[in-house]
């Protein structure tokens, strides 16, 4: 399988805070790849560094074998790769179908000639936007809500709204960033379910979590991060016997039976 | 070369004077955490609190200060009522709004009271001259500089020796956790307002009797100079700030030699751009924070 | 300003919409002929010279929450433009026109540039001292623009012989810009472009993160801003036939943005009541006119006191957040 993100020795100090240290990664294409480690281990970090929030200290990040190490967000999003947050930053005073409408701005190309004359091109956009934001709506299953505003939806479908605005851009990889955070427990098994369901469509996912069963249920591949380094890597079962991990998780002598 | 060197020197004083302007200005951003426009007014109204003590009392430059800090101070707490008090977690631009509007209440009844123009205020500080040729200091330049280092020196004290400026650091560090620590958040930064706006209000007063004239309206490019040279500090920091203004000073006085002194603001605002497009954080040393 | 349901209704329907547009525009055409006094044609002209610019700035506050504090300064060079080309390289009104607006949108290019990486503040800061420094040149450049004694005897757009030197007249220039004015916005605003620019006013990292160049976005609804106020200046100054540099300063940026607040930004609509609430108060205010701005003040003060979308903005945008704002965390765990 080949590769579709690739991430050399990336670090990233604060000051004097390390928090990420030395992280080599590679995410193979249609997989899902998880990224689990205690609070403060660098995920988000890690995270905002592929998705150029933030400019690593040292090393590279390739994108389909390309350099987009320090390049800006809008111009990582427009190769294909988008995110969700952890701290969900939706258009908070729009409704559903207009923040979905947004996430079709790297895909249409009117400009304001267009918009003024509403040409053939400007009109055929419109419509493709509609149409297609409702589709991505109707995919996550929020189509009740389309025109409901996002400030007042229950959490977890403010969530699964993140992810229809980032569907939209139809991504080749999709950055999810604590998914489940705040859902309960059937909720959670309706997005690990999604998710394997968009990985069957091609979609090459990483997702941040801390819900451990939705890890181990979801994902292909994980890597553990504590205090910004990289402890182990491998497929959940090899994550699940690795004694680093159940040490960062539980400490030291302490470990009863594995995680779970 | 002569003149070039007084120009030089001109400009220290000067930017002595933005100096204290800009500290003034970074105290009370650092505290309040919210951006002002209100500090050019602030000044203004300084200036004109010493220009009506000295005409009661006569020049007494002692009490020329203190009548400007508080009177300035005072003016920072009505500031803080309007403009911050209730706007602590409301997005940012309506507070800058309300300090907007306050710089045009402030500055619009100042025209009214005062009077439109131009008010002389000659001979507070004796003409005499210290020096040979044109290289030397004027007894006006060494009042200002002194008194700007005496107060810089004060401030610092405050910050790292009083409970109340160790209080008033915690809050501009984080006001969360200030607020869990039993700080009086909101009493502080009124404090730190006042302080910020009383310094303010002296280096209007200095302004004033360098120029030997005040007037309504100068608190537009007051306030100009005082951002512009906080910003080389990130406006937050003080040190940055002191030198950023004085930095601003001389540029100024240099960028007059070659043209004319109409221009002057001119030259203020070019430093403000050339900062932002090389150094935009400002210049002081990022800590280990997250942006 | 609640709008009755069965009215609103009617607007829904585009057939009605467009009936009732060309209706209204018919009305406002024929106020001329009403033969009222050149001093009320005055205020009527003044008001929509006001929505041109009080919309303009509003493109750039309200809808892609950039704070502009000196748009009198880019009022100020499509006057100065518009003046000097009539007045010494004798060019017709309808050259000078757009010429101005372009002049005053390369200026706001440059201005905002520095600043577009920056927080909101800096271009603000930025925005005043370029006002102050537009108003400085005017004042120093005596070859060009006059110096403190202004420009005079500026002459008036002749159009197939049709002189537009009174204001009867001339309201229907104003009236055709804000016209356009209004119509191309609003086409801007329900397109793409328009819909990049609110996101960015709404979350600026959620905007980047879905791709939106909010650089360029933002250099974009500057540029668009600062347009319209050259195009507002180049048609101001030979309809008063004189200008001054102090016709454009601070106080008159504030002018401007006092309208955009009071009627409410991020809406077409606000610009326009706000121009001729404040138009109405300048005249109201008359015999006590070196009261005028301090009453502006207090009314900017107050409307974000109680209602920081003003008068008839939307209650829906972070531009109507108050202290409760930010409650994102409350929602978090």
């Amino acid at each position: 399988m080949a590769c579709i993100l690739e991430a050399q020795s990336i670090c990233k100090y604060f000051g004097g805070l390390k928090a990420v240290e030395k992280v080599d990664m590679q995410i193979e294409e249609g997989k899902i790849f998880g990224i689990i480690g205690p609070n403060g281990a660098g995920k988000t970090t890690f995270f905002n560094i592929c998705s150029g929030m933030y400019r690593p200290t040292a090393g590279r990040i390739l994108f389909e074998g390309k350099d987009i190490t320090g390049m800006p967000p809008e111009a990582i999003a427009r190769l294909g790769i988008a995110r969700t947050f952890q701290n969900i930053q939706l258009f908070r005073y729009m409704t559903v179908l207009e923040n979905v409408k947004i996430g079709f701005h790297i895909r249409t190309r009117s400009g304001f000639l267009n918009a003024l004359v509403r040409d053939r091109r400007y009109r055929e956009e419109e419509r493709f936007i509609e149409n297609e934001a409702r589709a991505v709506i109707e995919k996550v299953g929020l189509s009740p809500y389309v025109d409901t505003l996002a400030s007042n939806l229950p959490y977890g479908l403010q969530r699964k709204v993140e992810i229809a605005r980032a569907l939209a851009l139809k991504p080749k990889m999709l950055l999810l960033d604590e998914p489940v955070a705040g859902m309960n427990p059937l909720e959670t098994r309706e997005l690990s379910e999604f998710i394997i369901r968009l990985n069957a469509e091609g979609y090459t996912i990483v997702v941040i979590e801390h819900d451990m069963k939705f890890v181990m249920n979801t994902c292909h591949h994980i890597l553990v991060l504590n205090f910004g380094q990289k402890i182990c890597e491998g497929n959940p079962a090899e994550v699940r016997r690795n004694k680093a991990v159940n040490e960062a998780y539980f400490g030291k002598g302490l470990v009863v039976g594995g995680v779970s | 070369m002569d003149y070039y060197l007084s120009q030089a020197i001109n400009g220290i004083c000067q930017g002595s004077i933005y100096a204290l302007m800009a500290i003034g200005y970074s105290v009370v951003v650092g505290v309040v955490g919210l951006v002002t426009f209100t500090h050019g007014e602030v000044i203004m109204l300084g200036a004109f609190a010493s220009f009506y003590t000295f005409q009661l009392v006569g020049n007494n430059l002692i009490i020329g200060v203190i009548a400007s800090f508080l009177a300035s101070a005072f003016i920072g707490v009505f500031v803080f009522k309007i403009c911050y008090e209730r706007f602590f977690n409301a997005p940012r631009h309506i507070s800058l709004i309300c300090t907007i509007g306050t710089s045009m209440l402030l500055r619009n009844l100042a025209q009214i009271i005062f009077g439109p123009n131009n008010k002389p205020l000659l001979e507070v500080v004796p003409n005499r001259f210290f020096g040979q040729g044109v290289v030397g200091l004027t007894l006006v330049q060494i009042i200002v500089i002194a008194t700007v280092i005496s107060l810089s020196f004060l401030l610092f004290l405050f910050f790292n020796r009083t409970r109340w400026g160790i209080m008033l650091r915690a809050v501009s560090q984080d006001k969360t956790a200030a607020a869990m620590m039993g700080i009086n958040v909101r009493l502080t930064s009124l404090l730190g307002n006042s302080i910020g706006c009383g310094l303010g209000g002296v280096a209007g007063m200095l302004l004033a009797i360098y120029y030997q004239t005040l007037v309504a309206t100068m608190g537009g490019s007051a306030g100009m100079k005082a951002f512009s040279s906080a910003v080389l500090g990130g406006l937050t920091n003080i040190p940055s700030a002191a030198a950023g203004g004085l930095c601003l000073g001389i540029v100024e006085n240099l960028g007059i030699t070659i043209s004319s002194a109409s221009f002057r603001d001119i030259f203020a605002f070019i430093f403000l751009l050339l900062v932002l497009i090389v150094k935009p954080e400002g210049f002081a040393k990022k800590t280990g924070v997250r942006p | 300003m609640t709008i009755p349901p069965s009215i609103s209704a009617l607007f829904q329907k585009k057939g009605m919409r467009i009936s009732l547009g060309i209706l209204g525009i018919a009305l406002l055409a024929l106020i001329p002929q009403l033969n009222l006094k050149s001093y009320y044609m005055g205020v009527l002209c003044r008001i929509l010279l006001y929505t041109i610019l009080a919309g303009s700035l509003n493109v750039i506050n309200g809808y892609s929450g950039q704070f502009n504090i000196g748009h009198a300064g880019f009022f100020g060079i499509g006057a100065y433009t518009s003046a000097i080309l009539s007045l010494q390289l004798k060019m017709p009104f309808w050259i000078a026109l757009p010429i101005s607006g372009l002049l005053a949108m390369i200026v706001g290019l440059i201005v905002a540039l520095p600043t577009l990486r920056l927080k909101g503040i800096y271009l603000a800061i930025v925005t005043l001292g370029a006002s102050e420094i537009i108003r400085l040149i005017a004042l120093n450049w005596m070859s060009l623009t006059g110096g403190p004694n202004g420009l005079r005897g500026i002459p008036a757009p002749v159009l197939f012989g049709l002189k537009f030197s009174r204001s009867q007249q001339y309201y229907y220039i104003f009236l055709v810009l804000s016209l356009v004015f209004y119509f191309m916005t609003r086409r801007i605003i329900q397109s793409r472009i328009g819909r990049a620019w609110i996101s960015i006013r709404e979350d600026e990292t959620a905007a980047r993160s879905l791709g939106v160049e909010t650089m360029r976005f933002k250099a974009a609804n500057f540029m668009y801003g600062a347009f319209w106020a050259g195009i507002a200046g180049g048609a101001f100054s030979p309809y008063f036939k004189f200008i001054s540099s102090d016709m454009f300063s601070l106080d008159e940026g504030f002018n401007i943005l006092s309208m955009v607040i009071i009627g409410g930004q991020g809406t077409l609509a606000g610009p326009i009541v706000g121009a001729i609430i404040v138009n109405f108060l300048t005249e109201f205010l008359r015999p006590i006119s070196q009261y005028r701005l301090v009453v502006y003040a207090i009314l900017i003060i107050a409307m974000m006191w109680l209602r920081p979308q003003g008068l008839v903005g939307v209650s829906k945008s972070v531009l109507a957040e108050r202290r409760f704002g930010r409650s994102r965390r409350v929602h978090r765990r």
